[in-house]
């Protein structure tokens, strides 16, 4: 029970105390209710120092390993700062079906959220969300050594707009490489790491049967998959994202790159145009396809993952380069702010942790999870040791591909169009006619390219 | 007004209050999204702008574009294969099933029950089944078909097979509701027909065909007709096993809609997508109402 004294026998207990300087009663009496005034109400007193307390932050994204493994951190931060942290995970396409449809209708109900690396253009355009700029010129709110250009610059340019307002920070990387898990059966046949489309062909026909090996396997997104080969041909699928959306599906190049794709295809697994990441990844795991040429996080496990059967075997390198041009795909996942978010300080401390160096580093070391964008992490040597497999510098190829497309022009912006959507999927469908038989490579193009631009003057877009 | 008049109009007044309860539960239920969806259908309603929500300016152009989306049509005509053959096939086998099984016997009932399964599954499950079934590297049917020194097609991905698979499915889900409907009716059909035709010297075909076939053709009709409404909602078989490929082989209107309002955000085209397939179904519903009445006159 607070026992409160009254203010002259209080002074006249100090004066004594301090005189005499000997317990008495009265002191007792106030030192004990000092005590359990504090024993009653600690947590008041404690958070009035914590800068977020009681705030409620709100934030959505689509359920990944990352988040997965931050939920263990996020106690940690809670503790920081005061605030309390409701992360909302979903399926992809749910949560992109949600967040579109939340920040179009200019709602608050999250304080953060993904920026999806295929929406970020439109919703960057639209300006549905924060400049995280004012936050990271703000000395007060952004400590110098957060350091935004740590970020790997290839992951970054989907976030930022025509003027370079940077509208998310990357939390994972994907880049496109080359896994081969039957390394051994190449040797016996003579055959080397191919590094161009032609020698690709070359040694998926020759793997194709031996030993009951496919010579490649895929998966069922053919509009990630088959840019990479139309790019390397010199073709786009568009004229010159993102500013001029008109397609150019029916270009010689891009004809030629679905030939090439579809031929390469005749070497998979039955059934390989249904195949998920998952069906694919078990093939490489196994040893029942020989190349996978997909995201490396998708890749690596031959080599770093206990269920492989091929570790010894694998390889996981540079996907080979088109005769035109070397384009391997790169994307990221970002984290930004909505425009309307009500708590957008508490929001960018979050961000800040979520992708700052300390969490990297942690998820990198204790956790083996490499496919963060802080440079700093990715080259320092901690990084390298775990990353550095019989001899393969994952760690380097990751950064390397990475980075590809912040260089020279930004050949992954076709996928940061809004109008992407519409025309990957005609992509999808008319790869699928010609892998199926169904139609040539020419007239498929042809009419996948009236497809698509009937298909975007449908949804308004001025071609 | 004499007094039975005043007690009707008073039942009359009775009834209608009874009822608005449950009408205003159905309007919200089902009438409101109906009728926001036709309002929908008449705007170019896209996610990333919230103003097209609104914008009565072209109110026809959606369905003024429908005749002219080749992948609609296409839609269309998949779907009446699908729902063609998927009922076709669940009438005759949930029939064959029926006479099969209409007999007395311990091992009989037992079976009955287990036939019903896949139709009490739910649906994804029905799909993931099949899905296994179908995936070449871990499907008992292809291991069994290497067994025997034959190689199957990858059954989903094969433009001649897709759409079979997606009906050889369907029916498996959905052959009980016609064995059960049917096997019903069986059990309605008192034996002195057959036993006086058997008298007459007919044979069992004679016997199935003059007297158990026009007992139960109402009931073939009946199920069929709610098998083709609900054969518009294949989703989930189309979603996890082909996602409407390869190619649009397997794309059914549902999906076409699917695809539009969720993977381009065209929500308003999308919408115009679905006002037409709900028409269609409620052609078919109509259908099935006035063949009831048929039914009911001609008895």
């Amino acid at each position: 029970m607070l026992v409160i004294l009254p203010e002259n026998n209080r002074e006249a207990a100090v004066t004594s105390n301090n005189s005499s300087r000997r317990l008495n009663r009265r002191t007792l009496l106030q030192a004990g209710a000092v005590t359990l005034g504090a024993a009653a109400f600690p947590m008041p007193v404690i958070a009035q120092t914590k800068p977020f307390a009681g705030v409620t932050l709100r934030g959505a994204s689509f359920q990944h390993r990352f988040f997965t493994l931050l939920q263990n951190y996020i106690p940690e931060f809670e503790a920081q700062t005061g605030m309390k942290v409701d992360l909302q995970l979903s399926a992809l396409p749910v949560y992109n079906q949600q967040a579109n449809l939340e920040l179009s209708s200019g709602g608050s109900a999250f304080d953060f959220c993904n920026v999806t690396f295929t929406l970020a253009s439109r919703w960057v355009a639209a300006g549905l969300l924060t400049n995280l700029d004012e936050f990271t010129s703000d000395p007060n709110l952004t400590p110098s050594d957060w350091n935004p250009k740590d970020f790997i610059d290839g992951a970054q340019v989907p976030y930022r707009d025509a003027k370079g307002a940077t509208y998310g920070y990357s939390w994972e990387g994907g880049a496109m490489v080359m896994g081969i898990s039957r390394m051994d059966l190449m040797e016996k046949k003579g055959l080397k790491i191919p590094k161009t489309f032609a020698e690709l062909q070359n040694v998926v026909a020759e793997i194709n049967g031996t030993d009951g090996v496919s010579g490649i396997v895929s998966w069922l997104l053919h509009n990630w998959c088959l840019p990479p080969y139309i790019q390397g041909f010199g073709g786009n699928i568009f004229r010159n994202p993102p500013g001029d959306v008109m397609p150019v599906l029916n270009s010689p190049e891009a004809i030629q790159g679905v030939e090439y794709y579809a031929t390469l295809l005749k070497s998979a697994p039955r059934g390989v145009l249904t195949y998920t990441e998952d069906q694919a990844r078990q093939a490489m795991l196994t040893g029942r396809a020989n190349i996978f040429n997909h995201s490396i996080s998708w890749v690596a496990p031959m080599l770093l993952s206990n269920e492989s059967k091929v570790k010894e075997t694998a390889r996981v390198v540079r996907m080979p380069a088109g005769p035109a041009r070397d384009c391997p795909a790169a994307n990221s996942q970002g984290l930004g702010i909505p425009r309307n978010a009500k708590n957008k300080k508490a929001a960018w401390e979050f961000i800040k942790w979520a992708v700052g160096p300390d969490i990297s580093m942690r998820l990198v070391k204790e956790h083996g999870h490499s496919s963060i964008c802080r440079r700093s992490v990715v080259e320092s040597e901690t990084y390298r040791q775990i990353n550095m497999v019989n001899g393969q510098d994952l760690g380097a190829l990751y950064l390397e591909v990475l980075g590809l497309p912040a260089k020279g022009d930004n050949y992954m912006a076709y996928r940061t169009a809004k109008e992407f959507p519409i025309v990957g999927d005609v992509l999808n469908k008319a790869f699928e006619q010609v892998a199926t038989g169904q139609l040539a490579a020419a007239p498929a193009m042809n009419a996948a390219q009236e497809q698509a631009i009937a298909n975007m003057r449908r949804a308004g877009t001025n071609l | 007004m004499s007094g039975n008049g005043l007690a009707d109009a008073a039942r009359r007044r009775f009834n209608i209050l009874a009822l608005t309860p449950s009408l205003i539960v159905l309007f919200a239920i089902a009438g409101l999204p109906a009728i926001y969806l036709v309002v929908t259908s008449l705007t170019p309603f896209q996610l990333i702008n919230p103003g097209s929500s609104t914008d009565f300016s072209s109110p026809m152009r959606n369905y003024s574009l429908l005749p002219g989306d080749p992948r609609f049509v296409n839609s269309l005509w998949v779907q009446a294969k699908l729902s063609f053959w998927g009922v076709l096939f669940q009438v005759l086998l949930g029939m064959g099933l029926a006479l099969l099984l209409h007999t007395q016997s311990r091992i009989v009932e037992f079976a009955r029950t287990f036939f019903l399964i896949p139709m009490v599954l739910p649906p994804i499950v029905v799909a993931v089944i099949w899905k296994l079934i179908y995936t070449p590297d871990i499907s008992p049917l292809y291991y069994a078909a290497s067994l025997l020194n034959i190689t199957m097609p990858s059954l989903t991905s094969s433009v001649d097979f897709a759409l079979t698979a997606i009906i050889i499915a369907d029916t498996w889900e959905w052959m009980p509701f016609t064995f059960l409907m049917v096997l019903a009716a069986l059990q309605t059909i008192p034996d002195e027909f057959s036993e006086a035709a058997l008298v007459d010297g007919a044979s069992r075909l004679q016997i199935f065909y003059y007297v158990t076939l026009p007992f139960i053709t109402p009931v073939l009709i009946i199920s069929g007709m709610f098998r083709l409404i609900d054969s518009v909602k294949a989703f989930p078989l189309i979603f996890l096993l082909t996602s409407g490929g390869p190619g649009s082989v397997t794309e059914v209107t549902n999906y076409y809609a699917y695809l539009l309002a969720f993977d381009f955000n065209e929500i308003g085209y999308s919408s115009s997508v679905t006002v037409v397939l709900l028409l269609l179904v409620v052609a078919v519903s109509f259908g099935v109402v006035w063949m009831g009445r048929r039914r009911e006159v001609m008895s």
